[in-house]
């Protein structure tokens, strides 16, 4: 499909982001002929979004994070480089309804939902009561601000297991599940205590917790004239804390009716809050049913999976909706085609509880081939620090069904070289192996109930044996030592490096 | 002494001669032939025992990150003189590290406090959770190195605990 662009309220996009959402964005924008702009902190001078841009502003702040967190100082690099939209990715000012407000305040488009819509879903209590009113099922809860009083006591006769969240929450930050009501005071003082701290609010809400369910999520797409779509599920059920791993779709786990049944419920939910641009409606499904999780109004990290097997361009839909424009096709013409996965690789170490890590990119060396797309924020040379969230890039696969797809991501996993830096890389490649996973057995808690996975095996001996010989070969005081010293038979100055 | 590496905490121990042809890794009472020449990509063709793959190596300091046969693995270099002089540190003081990039959300003991095995020192924020570090024993703290809101990297030291208080 071609997109003309000259009838468009503006002309250029400044992408409030940084990382691999940040170069996929601008890749879009560009490809449309628009100019592509984006913000960026001191630390993130030398990654390739930085590079890819038609221009590139600096921002400051106290920490990195601060610095894109800082919407007045964006608006106002949006303002003074002529920009006429401006695109939250996912994060930071994405669901950020103020942010919106005061965009449209400064004369510039928002490529996302109303500031209206960010409101409603933003807030787990609102969204939820919205939805059960619009006839939609939802999870038996409790609610603090029904009646503050009496919290613990309506939380304690919803029953266990129960998860409490806060009520501003998202990511799974501050989310904790009781499965002992003995434990429910604690975990509510150490939800409130987090939510306070991220989200400067405290209030809480509990609600059934499914053990081991499946997390299904449907794509959907608003436009400015009332038309919805859904664009089919994903399923993200195998996490940690609470935070998606790896995507796939479709769902392995439902049935053709029941597939069309949730796709539908969430294209209603859309539909009913008059939704515009795209977003993602959330379900826990588990026991045979399923139930409204929450709906995150923006781009997600894992909509590659849905571009994979729908061809579609989300950013492009997400801009072309900006612009004004109809969505121009109707749910019958969205196809799905074949299986996609995307991983997520992460500066982290699995065997170490999926701690955090840090390091230079000393090397890097992304896989290529049929089937195989990355989308990365890194470059050689670049330093992995704490200051962001460990995502570092994300390998999508697509093949004809699931099997071709997992054997394709499990070659791409072992050409993926990214040295300097420890990443989850050789844990995804045990992850796909399992046969749990290769079955389509997953849910929440399955790497609680494998931890084996986690765990990183000693090589076998004839890869140690190996392993160490490269080590000793690349180790100057090792290799200086055994210069010195030359074999009685060697044959001088004939092998070189 | 040899010279060693480290893999996920466990040392392996190894020397390095030249051969007629390459050169040859002594391990574990064996005597194995290596080579090592240049691929076609940047990389490196790596030969044991007459067995060849590519191989891509960086060196960071004493770190060695290596990859091999469709995965990466981290080594640490041990120089046979690090490895003399780490035999001889004295266990009376506790140093603790940081077990993983984050940063401090609350300072609970100051320098001079009396502390109990099991009490909280400090709380630290990673991966969006709080955690209590606590006392791995009975000492006195020391030294606090980080105030509240500043950030660190793992291994990092947060705080020196000793047995006895300073005269």
């Amino acid at each position: 499909m071609r997109t003309d662009t000259q009838s468009w309220p503006f002309r250029s996009v400044l992408v409030a982001n940084r990382g691999e959402i940040a170069v996929r964005i601008l890749c879009t924008v560009r490809a449309l002929g628009l100019e592509g702009i984006v913000v960026y902190h001191a630390v993130d001078a030398a990654t390739p979004a930085v590079k890819l841009a038609d221009r590139a502003i600096e921002i400051h702040g106290d920490t990195p994070v601060a610095a894109y967190l800082d919407g007045a100082r964006i608006i106002a690099a949006a303002l003074a480089t002529g920009a006429g939209a401006i695109h939250p990715g996912y994060g930071f000012l994405a669901e950020n309804a103020a942010f919106a407000r005061a965009v449209a305040k400064a004369g510039l488009i928002f490529v996302g939902p109303t500031p209206d819509a960010i409101d409603l879903m933003g807030d787990k209590i609102t969204a939820r009561a919205f939805v059960a009113r619009s006839g939609f099922p939802v999870a038996p809860s409790a609610i603090e601000d029904e009646d503050p009083a009496t919290f613990v006591e309506r939380a304690r006769d919803v029953g266990a297991p129960l998860l409490i969240k806060p009520a501003a929450g998202g990511g799974g930050k501050g989310m904790h599940i009781v499965r002992d009501l003995s434990q429910l005071e604690t975990a509510i003082a150490r939800a409130r205590s987090e939510g306070q701290r991220y989200f400067g609010d405290g209030r809480l809400y509990a609600e059934r917790y499914v053990e081991n369910p499946r997390h299904i999520e449907v794509q959907v797409l608003g436009d400015a004239h009332g038309n919805v779509v859904h664009l089919h599920e994903r399923e993200c059920s195998v996490q940690r804390r609470f935070q998606k791993i790896v995507e796939e779709a479709p769902s392995p786990a439902l049935s053709p009716g029941l597939r069309q049944t949730i796709c539908e419920t969430a294209a209603g939910i859309a539909r009913s809050a008059g939704y515009r641009n795209a977003g993602t409606v959330e379900f826990v499904y588990g026991d045979g049913g399923f139930y409204f999780l929450e709906m995150n109004t923006r781009l997600q990290v894992e909509h590659p999976v849905t571009e994979s097997t729908t061809g579609f361009d989300l950013v492009r839909e997400q801009l072309r909706i900006a612009a004004g424009e109809a969505l121009g096709y109707a749910q019958t013409e969205i196809p799905s085609r074949g299986h996609a996965f995307e991983f997520r690789i992460y500066a982290e170490d699995p065997a170490r509880g999926f701690t955090p890590t840090t390091g230079p990119v000393l090397e890097l060396c992304e896989p290529v081939g049929a089937g195989i797309r990355i989308d990365s924020g890194i470059a050689t040379g670049q330093a992995i620090t704490a200051a962001f969230d460990p995502m570092l890039a994300k390998l999508i696969v697509h093949g004809r069904d699931r099997a071709e797809a997992i054997e394709r991501a499990d070659r791409a996993l072992a050409d993926y070289v990214l040295l300097g830096c420890k990443t989850n890389i050789a844990f995804l490649r045990r992850l796909l192996r399992h046969p749990a996973f290769l079955a389509g057995e997953i849910h929440t808690g399955f790497l609680d109930m494998h931890p084996q996975i986690a765990a990183e095996p000693q090589p076998e001996a004839a890869v140690m044996e190996r392993l160490l010989a490269a080590a000793a070969l690349f180790t100057r005081p090792m290799r200086d030592a055994a210069d010195a010293v030359p074999d009685l038979h060697a044959a001088m100055g004939a092998w070189r490096n | 002494m040899h010279h060693g590496f480290v893999l996920d905490d466990q040392e392996f121990n190894v020397e390095l001669s030249r051969a007629r042809e390459g050169y040859r890794l002594h391990f574990e009472g064996q005597v194995i032939p290596l080579s090592l020449r240049a691929g076609d990509d940047g990389g490196q063709i790596l030969t044991v025992r007459g067995h060849s793959e590519p191989v891509r190596v960086a060196v960071d300091g004493d770190w060695l990150h290596v990859h091999l046969a469709g995965s990466t693995y981290t080594l640490r270099y041990q120089h046979p003189l690090d490895r003399l002089a780490a035999g001889h540190q004295d266990g009376a003081a506790d140093h603790i590290v940081a077990p993983m990039p984050g940063s401090i959300v609350a300072v609970l003991v100051r320098a001079g406090d009396a502390v109990v095995r099991g009490q909280s020192l400090l709380v630290m924020e990673s991966m969006k959770m709080e955690t209590t570090i606590t006392a791995p024993r009975d000492g006195v703290v020391d030294a606090v190195h980080f105030d509240k809101g500043q950030s660190f990297d793992r291994d990092t030291l947060l705080l020196d605990l000793v047995a006895e208080p300073r005269p």
